[in-house]
């Protein structure tokens, strides 16, 4: 529609070659944007009389679902990064250092992780604004205990890393109780 | 913005060269209109959802509409397995502090119930391969996180090669013991 108004009218429209100069401003600007006319763009002179737009850019920051977490961002990569490494190490050299950081890293990622889906998924548009408060709120906890758990189990248990090379060590023959007798 | 561009009507200002031409034909097409420039309306305070809920927009991509494809399938399947180990982490910790006898004793019980190599390897095959895979697309999604192989070419690339790396690797795994 915009494209045949152009053709109908291209002579009487020079004057708005000046607009994208206005527009600029919007997208550059962060929040409250002054949208002023320059003083030397005489060729609007009908757009002069437009006095002052406010434009509210600010408040297109709601749309993102997740909200804004760009300072949490660069340690959710780090400790992916260090989970790398964390689990084979602990699988295969399994000691009390390693499994208790094992245990922090994997939770820490786990929960970030989590919350994502959480916020996603059980959003107050789906299942109502107090429910999705109380996913993440629910999600905090599980989140806090399961590390208490798991630092328990590294410090009065065989710990993350034994646990898991006993799992592995497990073939369902009787291999097994040849094993388990010594 | 409370302003009006009246445009005239034909043949007021002939301006440009583009018009020189073909003059007459052209004006024929040319009709008077009037622009009415009103105040920009702030956009509503609304979150996406809202929005697609006050225009009846479903959410996007639907589902059941569109077509089902590796990136897709392989992100959401990061999800899944970034989840199903969640699971396991909370089950062995919350197992750990709430079982009457120290885990190891549980281990040693299924050692003695002798099983089956089958069962024990489609046991370890449950774990193994989440991790596996999502340790394998973990680094491809770091990888992408230092603005490396974002080409659409390169992501079917890296995905194809971690599907097949992930898969054998969790094979792999669950053979070992
Ligand atoms: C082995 C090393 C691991 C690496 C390199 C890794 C890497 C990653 C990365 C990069 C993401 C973010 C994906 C994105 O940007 O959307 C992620 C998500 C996630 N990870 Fe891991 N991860 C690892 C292990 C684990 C473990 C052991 C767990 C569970 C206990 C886990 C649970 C999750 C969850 C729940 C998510 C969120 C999924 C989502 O939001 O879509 N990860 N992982």
């Amino acid at each position: 529609m915009a494209l045949s108004l152009l053709a109908r009218n291209i002579p009487k429209l020079r004057g708005f070659a000046a607009l994208p100069r206005c527009t600029f401003r919007i997208q550059k600007a962060q929040n409250f944007t002054q949208l002023v006319v320059s003083k030397n763009t005489n060729s609007l002179s009908l757009a002069n009389k437009c006095k002052i737009q406010f434009v509210n850019v600010g408040q297109q920051a709601k749309r993102n679902m997740s909200g804004d977490h760009g300072k949490i961002w660069t340690i959710e990569k780090i400790i992916s990064f260090l989970l790398l490494g964390l689990v084979p190490a602990t699988f295969l050299y399994p000691n009390n250092i390693l499994d208790n950081a094992f245990a922090v890293a994997c939770v820490l990622h786990f929960h970030w992780g989590l919350e994502a889906c959480v916020i996603d998924y059980a959003r107050p548009i789906v299942v109502g604004p107090i429910l999705s408060k109380i996913a993440i709120a629910l999600l905090y906890v599980v989140s806090a205990t399961t590390l208490g758990a798991l630092i328990y189990f590294n410090q009065t248990q065989i710990g993350i890393g034994c646990a898991l090379r006993d799992f592995w060590s497990i073939t369902g023959t009787a291999a097994d109780n040849q094993k388990s007798a010594k | 913005m409370s302003l009006i561009f009246r445009l005239a009507g034909p043949g007021s200002r002939l301006g440009p060269q583009i018009l020189r031409q073909n003059c007459t034909r052209m004006l024929n097409a040319v009709r008077p209109v009037t622009m009415k420039c009103e105040p920009a309306v702030p956009d509503k305070n609304e979150s996406h959802d809202e929005r697609n809920m006050r225009i009846g927009r479903p959410q996007s991509p639907h589902l059941s509409i569109y077509k089902p494809q590796l990136t897709a399938l392989l992100s959401i399947t990061h999800r899944a397995t970034g989840m199903a180990l969640s699971a396991y982490v909370i089950a062995l910790g919350y197992s750990a502090v709430s079982l009457q006898l120290p885990l190891d004793h549980y281990i040693e019980q299924l050692k003695l119930m002798q099983i089956g190599a089958g069962p024990v390897f489609a046991l370890k095959f449950l774990v193994a391969f989440p991790l596996s895979y999502h340790f394998f697309n973990g680094i491809r999604h770091l990888l992408w996180d230092t603005a490396r192989f974002l080409s659409i070419k390169e992501v079917y690339a890296t995905g194809y090669a971690m599907l097949a790396v992930s898969t054998v690797g969790a094979i792999v795994l669950s053979g070992m013991s």
